[in-house]
């Protein structure tokens, strides 16, 4: 479990990009954060991995502290696979590249083989396995980031916009990633601007304005009209599909099965 | 201009007068701009050379006799301290004579006005990319270190453990700076960089008739300084 408690996080420019967050994440939940662009989020998930130090505020991993614990030995718990994967992709294969984390967690022969194996298949990789990664394109990039971070099999996973420069079949498969780390009972905490992706994938969304937390709820209640003033203060559109439910009197409507749905049972 | 003629002169000068001369002219400069507090770096990062070479030439400067104190085996000498202290002086005065220059030049008025001057756009570009180079750098390597520190790269323990993880930090460095220059040559294309035409400078530089009065003299002034000691007709304590 992800506990945080009153966190304020300041920068030495003197930006407060956390300014009061209390969050409490349990084992095995799906949630998604959302909000404009400086509304804190990528600040946030850093804390979770020792990467940023709280201001003030505590920031719990499983009941303890993170405060005396160095972010090598955080990592085993909390993966974070970044925005930009050319920070830090380095190998000359992929394989090798996926093997990094879970190698540095202490897997070794069969054991790391297994891993690696199975976070290529789990973003569609496989067949790519003795390439160099350079020679993928962007989105094929960003997924071998994100493999090389499921490969190390931590408890939590936080993806920091898992879905940009993807395609439909690219945000399909990120989103099957998430249904198949919800099933096996891992924690996943993704950053997104992508509305439709959030509503369809995470049962739990938060969302940040100015360092805080505005709303927390499912996408039913959090992209319900009487947020929508909420939204727009930190420049979130709702979904299509929202839209349409709201327009055509079917109440909230976020994901596309929830509006077919309630079009199918509307009378008359 | 100030910052060039005092790093010249400090650095082609020998003796006391010349870098004190050319101290006092750079401290006037940052107390007239106003710099005392985003000056006090510079000054300190100039410390730990001082010390240096105050060590070596007090203790080693060869074939000095003229001992002034024993420490165990070292001797320390009048002329090494005579040496190191000029030596000191001098790298001071020119290394804040440049600080001076950096802290007072914005790049795009340095830019600017060596393209108004004359200098090829290419030429411009290479100088200007490069000093934007460094805090960009900088940015990456602090971001290619967090997402390996995040896949559990321990860059704390051995020696052996700190070197395997150099590659991990170097490569996405180098690679990502290398793909980036692709991307900035298409980008400049697209914005005409590299058209025959001559371009219009939009930024306004203010010069007047006393500053430029004041480069000449000092250029000029720099210049008589400089032969004059080399050709040996002035020489200064």
């Amino acid at each position: 479990m992800i506990e945080v408690r009153g966190l304020v996080h300041v920068y030495p420019d003197g930006t407060r990009a956390v300014d009061g967050v209390h969050l409490r994440i349990g084992d095995g939940e799906q949630i998604a954060i959302i909000g404009q662009n400086g509304s804190g989020k990528s600040t946030l998930v850093r804390h979770f991995n020792g990467l940023l130090r709280p201001t003030l505020g505590d920031v719990l991993i499983d009941g303890q502290l993170t405060a005396g614990l160095r972010v090598a030995a955080l990592a085993a718990n909390v993966g974070l696979a970044f925005q930009d994967p050319d920070r830090q992709i380095f190998a000359g294969q992929v394989r090798t590249e996926v093997a990094f984390g879970p190698h540095n967690l202490g897997l070794r022969s069969a054991a790391l083989e297994t891993a690696v194996t199975k976070a290529l298949d789990a973003v569609g990789l496989t067949e790519q396995g003795e390439r160099n990664p350079y020679d993928l394109g962007f989105s094929n990039r960003k997924l071998l980031a994100l493999a090389s971070i499921l490969a190390m099999g931590t408890p939590t996973v936080v993806l920091d916009e898992p879905t940009t420069g993807q395609d439909l079949r690219g945000v399909e498969r990120v989103r099957r990633i998430v249904a198949d780390l919800a099933a096996a009972g891992r924690t996943v905490v993704a950053i997104s601007h992508d509305m439709r992706f959030v509503a369809e994938a995470f049962p739990r969304v938060v969302v940040m304005r100015a360092g805080r937390v505005i709303l927390d709820g499912t996408p039913g209640e959090v992209f319900a009209e009487a947020n929508w003033g909420a939204l727009a203060g930190t420049y979130v559109e709702p979904q299509l599909a929202s839209r349409v439910g709201v327009r055509l009197g079917l109440g909230s409507t976020p994901t596309d099965a929830a509006l077919i749905e309630a079009l199918v049972k509307r009378p008359g | 201009m100030i910052a060039l003629s005092t790093a010249a002169l400090a650095f082609v000068l020998r003796g006391w007068l010349a870098p004190i001369l050319a101290l006092i002219v750079v401290g006037a400069t940052v107390a007239r701009a106003g710099l005392g507090r985003a000056f006090l770096p510079f000054v300190l990062a100039t410390l730990p050379l001082l010390i240096s070479i105050v060590l070596i030439d007090v203790f080693l400067y060869p074939g000095a006799t003229d001992t002034i104190m024993v420490i165990g085996p070292l001797r320390a000498t009048g002329t090494g301290l005579t040496i190191a202290g000029q030596a000191s002086l001098r790298i001071v005065a020119f290394a804040l004579s440049v600080a001076v220059f950096a802290l007072t030049t914005p790049t795009d008025d340095l830019l600017a006005d060596l393209e108004r001057r004359g200098m090829g756009r290419r030429a411009t570009f290479i100088i200007g990319a490069a000093i934007q180079t460094i805090p960009r750098l900088a940015a990456r390597a602090g971001e290619v270190a967090d997402s390996q520190r995040a896949r559990g790269l321990n860059t704390e323990g051995s020696v052996w453990r700190r070197v395997r993880g150099v590659v991990p930090l170097v490569g996405p460095m180098i690679s990502g700076a290398l793909s980036e220059v692709e991307e900035r040559t298409l980008a400049l294309e697209a914005r005409a960089f590299s058209a025959p035409a001559r371009r219009a400078l939009l930024r306004p530089m203010p010069d007047d008739a006393a500053q430029r009065a004041g480069r000449w003299l000092l250029g000029l002034a720099t210049i008589v300084l400089i032969v004059a000691t080399i050709s040996g007709h002035l020489a200064l304590p």
